[in-house]
C-alpha cells in the first residue's frame, strides 16, 4: 500500500527527484570510493615496492658479506610503517637470512616465491630480487596488512555518507521548490477542475503563477483556460438558449392552450354539427329511400354520384353499374318500340351533362335485362351555396301504371262516347222524324214534348262531344296544328257561324276591326271564339249587343268577347272555367250548354301558351278575354320584312347558310353582315327582340347572332321564346354581347350549340371564325328552307 | 227523272230504319239497307245504287274495309261515311281513303238528304 503522499503530484515529483538524485549520488559515491580504494591499493603497492627496493638496495652488502646484523638493521627500517607486519631476506639459495617482525604472528614462507605482489588473507605480500652488478644474490619479502587502508576507507565512507545526506537534503529542498513550477499549475488545474465539477460553473480560471514560460504546462493551462472560456461561453449561450427555449415553450404552451380551447370549441361545434348533419343525413336518406320516384345524381363530370333505392329498383341497376358508360347507352339507347336512338342530341344526356332544367313527359328507360318502362323525368342542376353548378339530379318515375290508366280512361271515354252515340243516333233520328210531322199529325202537347226530347238529345250529344274533346286536349292527344292565323279572319268566321243563332235570339253581333297575325291552330281558336261568343249570345237578352274585338300587344294578341247580359258574379269570375261550373244550376238546362265549354276554351288557350280570364263589363254584362301569341310582333314594320324577302331570295345561292344578326346598333350590324357575306353567307338583320323572334320563325335561319341588350325585350326573352319552337329550339346560337355572360346566365341562353363572345374582347376575325365553326355543325340547309316555307 | 237509290250499310237496324224513313220522307229516294259490310257489298254489286251510306264501326267488316273491297271490285259508286267518330284526325284519315263525305252520328233526319245532295253535288 502506497503512502498517501504518493497520490499527490507533489509527492510523486519529489519522490522522483529524490530517488533520481539519490541514485545518482550513490553511484557517484560508489565510483569515488572504488577509485579511492584502487588509489589506496596502488599507493600501498608503491609503498611496499619502495620499501622493498630500499631494503634490497641496502641489504646487498650485508648479503655479500654475510652480515646478518646489518641485514636485520636494514629490515628494521620497516618499523617506520606499523602496517608492515614482518619482513625477511632470503639468500640466493632461498634460505632465510634475516627476519623482522613487528610482533604480530605471521607465518612467513620458508622459501621465496616468484617475484611480485601477492594478496592473501587480507594481507599484501611482496617478493623482490636483491641484485649486485646485475646478479641475483637474494630475495626481499615484506608482508603488510591493510588496516590502514580499511581505516582510511571507513573514514571515506563516513564522510561520503554525510555528504550524501547533505546533498539529498539540499536536493529535497530544491526539488520541493522547483517541482512547484510543474506541480503548481497541475494542482491549480486540478483545483479548478474540481471547482468546475463541484460548482458546475465555468466562470473560474486557472491562475498562472509559475513564470512566463512557453512550455507544455503553460500551454496546457492556457488551453484549459480557453477551453473553460469556450465552455463558459457555450454555457452562457446554452443558458440563453434555454431561457429562450423556455420563453418559446411558454409561449407555445399558451398558444397550444388557446388552440386547444379553440379546438375543443370547434370539436363541440363539429359534434353538434355532426349530430345535426347525421340527423339531416338520416332524414335525407329516409326521404331518398322512401321516395317512390327514382332520384339519380351526377357530379360535374357526369359521373354518377347517387341513386336512391326506388331508382335502382326501376333501372334494375345499382349505382356502380351506372358508371363506365354514358347514361344514354345504359338506359336510353332505344325508343319505346325498340328502335335505337342516336346518342347525339340525346335530351337526357344533354340535360345531365349541361345541368339545364329539362323535363320530358314521355320517354322510355331500359333495364339491363332488356325490359323497359315508360317514364317521365326532369333534370335539374344542383347548385352549391355560391350558386355554382355542382352537378345535376335526374328525377324519374315509372309511368307504366299511369299510362295504362290513361289509356284505359281514354279508351273508356272514346268507347263510351261511341256507344252512347249509337243509340242516340236512333233516338235523335226517330224524334226528329216524329216532331217534323212527316209521319203524321201530332197533338200540340205531344209536339212540344217531342221538341224537348230533340233539344235534350242534341244537348246530350254535345255533352258527349265536349267530354271527348276535353279529354283529348288535356291528355295531349290533340296536337295543335300551328300556323300563321289572321285575327280578323277567325273573328269573321266565328261571327258567320253564330249569326243565325244571334238573329234567333235578337242579339246584335258587332265585330271591331282588328289586325294581327297569330301563331296557332285556327280551328281551335275559332272553337274558342265560338264558344265564348255563343255563351255571350245565350246569356244576352234580346236587343242587346255582343262585341267581338281584338288588340295586338308586344308579343300577344288579345281577343275580347263582351256582352250586356246579366254578367258573372265576381266570386265566380275565376271558377267559371272549371268543368260543369255554371253561374246558375238551371242554366245548363235552359241554355243547352254542356258545362264544359269554358273548360275546353281554357285548355285550348293554355295549349297555345296564352291565358284566359273573365271580368265584369261596364256598365253591364261580362267580358271574356284570352291571348294567343303573335306570329308577327307589332314592332316589326312591313318594310323590314320586304327587305328581308329580297335579301334572302335575290341572286343568292339558296343552299348557302342563312344567318340572323340581332343587333340594335345599325352600324355594327352592317359591319357584321358584310363580314359574313364575304364568306358567302346570306344574312338578315333584326334590331329588336320581337323582330328577332318573328323573323326567326319566318325564315328559320341556320344560326342566330344575338346581342343581349335590345330595345324591347332582352336576349334572354328571345332565347326563351325560341326554345319553345320545335324547329328553332336547337339551332346554333352565338351570343355576342357587350358584357361577359356568367355561367348561370349562359345556361339560360342556350339553344343548340351555343357560344359566347364579348364585343370588347373579340376581333371581327374571331367573330367570323366562330360563326363559321358553328355553321359547320349545321348539316342540311334544305331542311331549314322547308321549315321556313 | 227516276228516284235516287241509296244503300245504307249499318249494323244497327234502328239506324237503318231511321235513315230509310228520313230519306224516303224528305227526298222520296229508294232506300235499301244491309246489316254489315259483306251483305252491303253484295247488294251494291247487284243493285248498283246511286250512293252508299256506310257506317264505320261494324263488327265483321268495318267501314274502311268495306270501302276497300268495293274499290277492289271496281265499284265507283260514291260512298259517304256515317260515323260516330268525330275527331278531326279521323275525318282526315277517312277522306284520304276516297270517301265523298262524312256525316256524323247522330244526324238530323230532316237534313240528312240535303247533306248527301250537297256532298254528291246533286242539284
Amino acid at each position: 500500500m502506497r503512502a498517501t503522499w504518493m497520490h499527490s503530484i507533489r509527492g510523486k515529483l519529489t519522490a522522483i527527484i529524490m530517488l533520481t538524485s539519490a541514485a545518482a549520488m550513490l553511484l557517484a559515491c560508489a565510483l569515488f570510493v572504488a577509485q579511492h580504494i584502487i588509489d589506496e591499493r596502488h599507493q600501498l603497492d608503491m609503498e611496499l615496492q619502495s620499501f622493498g627496493r630500499l631494503i634490497a638496495a641496502h641489504s646487498d652488502a650485508a648479503l655479500t658479506f654475510n652480515d646478518r646484523k646489518a641485514a636485520e638493521e636494514t629490515l628494521s627500517a620497516l618499523r617506520a610503517k606499523p602496517s608492515f607486519l614482518a619482513g625477511r631476506i632470503y639468500t640466493d639459495r632461498g634460505v632465510p637470512f634475516a627476519t623482522y617482525s613487528n610482533g604480530t604472528s605471521v607465518a612467513m614462507p620458508g622459501v621465496p616465491r616468484t617475484d611480485g605482489i601477492i594478496r592473501r588473507d587480507g594481507r599484501v605480500e611482496i617478493f623482490l630480487p636483491i641484485t649486485r652488478d646485475g646478479e641475483r644474490i637474494g630475495t626481499v619479502y615484506i608482508v603488510s596488512d591493510q588496516q590502514d587502508l580499511r581505516n582510511r576507507l571507513k573514514t571515506d565512507a563516513q564522510s561520503t555518507a554525510i555528504i550524501l545526506l547533505v546533498c539529498l537534503f539540499a536536493a529535497f529542498i530544491l526539488s520541493s521548490r522547483l517541482q512547484r513550477s510543474i506541480s503548481g499549475p497541475v494542482v491549480e488545474l486540478a483545483r479548478v477542475a474540481g471547482l468546475v465539477s463541484r460548482n458546475k460553473s465555468f466562470s473560474v480560471r486557472a491562475i498562472h503563477t509559475g513564470g512566463d514560460g512557453d512550455d507544455e504546462i503553460d500551454n496546457l493551462m492556457m488551453g484549459f483556460n480557453s477551453m473553460l472560456a469556450e465552455l463558459e461561453q457555450r454555457d452562457q449561450k446554452l443558458v440563453l438558449y434555454q431561457t429562450q427555449l423556455e420563453t418559446t415553450v411558454a409561449q407555445r404552451t399558451a398558444e397550444l392552450t388557446l388552440a386547444n380551447e379553440e379546438l375543443l370549441a370547434a370539436k363541440n361545434a363539429a359534434e353538434k354539427a355532426a349530430t345535426i348533419n347525421a340527423k339531416l343525413a338520416r332524414e335525407s336518406a329516409l326521404i331518398l329511400n322512401s321516395a317512390t320516384d327514382g332520384i339519380f345524381g351526377v357530379d360535374l363530370d357526369g359521373e354518377p354520384s347517387f341513386l336512391n333505392p326506388a331508382g335502382a329498383h326501376m333501372l334494375g341497376r345499382a349505382l356502380d353499374e351506372l358508371r363506365g358508360a354514358s347514361i344514354h347507352t345504359l338506359i336510353h339507347h332505344s325508343d319505346a318500340s325498340g328502335a335505337p336512338l342516336p346518342e347525339k342530341d340525346c335530351p337526357l344526356g344533354l340535360a345531365m351533362l349541361r345541368g339545364e332544367p329539362y323535363a320530358i313527359a314521355d320517354d322510355t328507360f331500359w333495364r339491363p335485362d332488356g325490359t323497359s318502362f315508360p317514364t317521365e323525368y326532369s333534370a335539374t342542376p344542383m347548385l352549391d351555396e355560391d350558386g355554382n353548378k355542382a352537378g345535376a339530379v335526374l328525377i324519374f318515375r315509372d309511368v307504366t301504371e299511369r299510362r295504362a290508366i290513361e289509356r284505359l280512361k281514354s279508351e273508356f271515354v272514346s268507347t263510351v262516347s261511341h256507344e252512347l252515340r249509337t243509340p242516340l243516333t236512333s233516338i235523335r233520328g226517330a224524334l226528329g222524324l216524329l216532331s217534323s210531322g212527316l209521319l203524321g199529325p201530332i197533338a200540340e202537347k205531344g209536339q212540344r214534348m217531342l221538341e224537348i226530347a230533340v233539344t235534350n238529345t242534341d244537348r246530350l250529344v254535345r255533352l258527349i262531344n265536349d267530354i271527348l274533346d276535353l279529354e283529348r286536349i288535356e291528355s295531349g292527344k290533340v296536337e295543335l296544328t300551328r300556323g300563321s292565323v289572321d285575327a280578323q279572319a277567325v273573328m269573321d268566321q266565328t261571327r258567320e257561324g253564330l249569326q243565325s243563332m244571334a238573329d234567333q235570339a235578337g242579339v246584335r253581333i258587332v265585330t271591331e276591326p282588328a289586325a294581327g297575325s297569330l301563331w296557332g291552330d285556327s280551328d281551335r281558336i275559332i272553337q274558342t271564339l265560338t264558344n265564348l261568343l255563343g255563351n255571350a249570345i245565350k246569356f244576352s237578352p234580346p236587343d242587346t249587343t255582343v262585341t267581338l274585338s281584338g288588340t295586338a300587344g308586344a308579343t300577344d294578341f288579345t281577343f275580347c268577347v263582351a256582352d250586356e247580359g246579366r254578367g258573372v258574379p265576381e266570386d265566380k269570375l275565376a271558377s267559371i272555367f272549371q268543368r260543369f261550373s255554371q253561374v246558375d244550376a238551371s242554366d245548363s238546362r235552359n241554355r243547352g250548354g254542356s258545362g264544359l265549354g269554358l273548360a275546353i276554351c281554357q285548355s285550348i288557350v293554355t295549349a297555345h301558351g296564352g291565358r284566359i280570364w273573365a271580368e265584369k263589363n261596364d256598365p253591364a254584362g261580362s267580358r271574356f278575354q284570352f291571348t294567343i301569341p303573335l306570329a308577327v310582333p307589332s314592332s316589326v314594320d312591313a318594310s323590314t320584312i320586304e327587305s328581308i324577302e329580297s335579301a334572302t331570295t335575290e341572286g343568292q345561292d339558296s343552299t348557302a347558310h342563312l344567318v340572323l344578326v340581332v343587333e340594335d346598333d345599325a352600324d355594327l350590324a352592317r359591319v357584321m353582315t358584310a363580314a359574313l357575306e364575304n364568306h358567302g353567307i346570306r344574312t338578315f338583320h333584326a334590331t329588336t327582340g320581337g323582330e328577332a323572334i318573328h323573323l326567326s320563325r319566318l325564315h328559320a335561319p341556320s344560326l342566330i347572332v344575338l346581342d343581349l341588350g335590345l330595345p324591347d325585350i332582352d336576349g334572354f326573352a328571345v332565347v326563351g321564346s325560341l326554345r319553345e319552337s320545335a324547329t328553332l329550339g336547337h339551332i346554333p346560337l352565338l351570343v355576342y354581347s357587350a358584357l361577359d355572360v356568367g355561367s348561370a346566365d349562359q345556361s339560360r341562353l342556350r339553344l343548340g350549340p351555343t357560344e359566347f363572345l364579348t364585343k370588347s374582347r373579340c376581333s371581327m376575325a374571331e367573330f367570323e371564325r366562330r360563326v363559321l365553326s358553328l355553321l359547320a355543325t349545321v348539316p342540311d340547309r334544305n331542311k331549314d328552307e322547308q321549315n321556313a316555307a | 227523272m227516276p228516284p235516287k237509290q241509296i244503300l245504307v250499310i249499318d249494323d244497327e237496324n234502328d239506324i237503318q230504319e231511321v235513315a230509310r224513313l228520313s230519306l224516303q220522307l224528305t227526298e222520296n229516294w229508294i232506300v235499301m239497307s244491309a246489316n254489315g259490310g259483306a251483305a252491303g257489298t253484295l247488294l251494291a254489286l247487284s243493285e248498283a245504287p246511286d250512293a252508299i251510306l256506310l257506317d264505320v264501326m261494324m263488327p265483321d267488316m268495318d267501314g274502311p274495309n268495306t270501302l276497300r273491297v268495293l274499290q277492289q271490285q271496281g265499284i265507283t259508286i260514291p260512298v259517304i261515311f256515317l260515323t260516330a267518330k268525330v275527331q278531326p284526325a279521323d275525318r282526315q284519315k277517312f277522306m284520304q281513303l276516297g270517301v265523298r263525305g262524312i256525316i256524323s252520328k247522330p244526324f238530323d233526319p230532316l237534313t240528312l238528304g240535303q247533306q248527301i245532295r250537297e256532298m254528291l253535288a246533286w242539284e
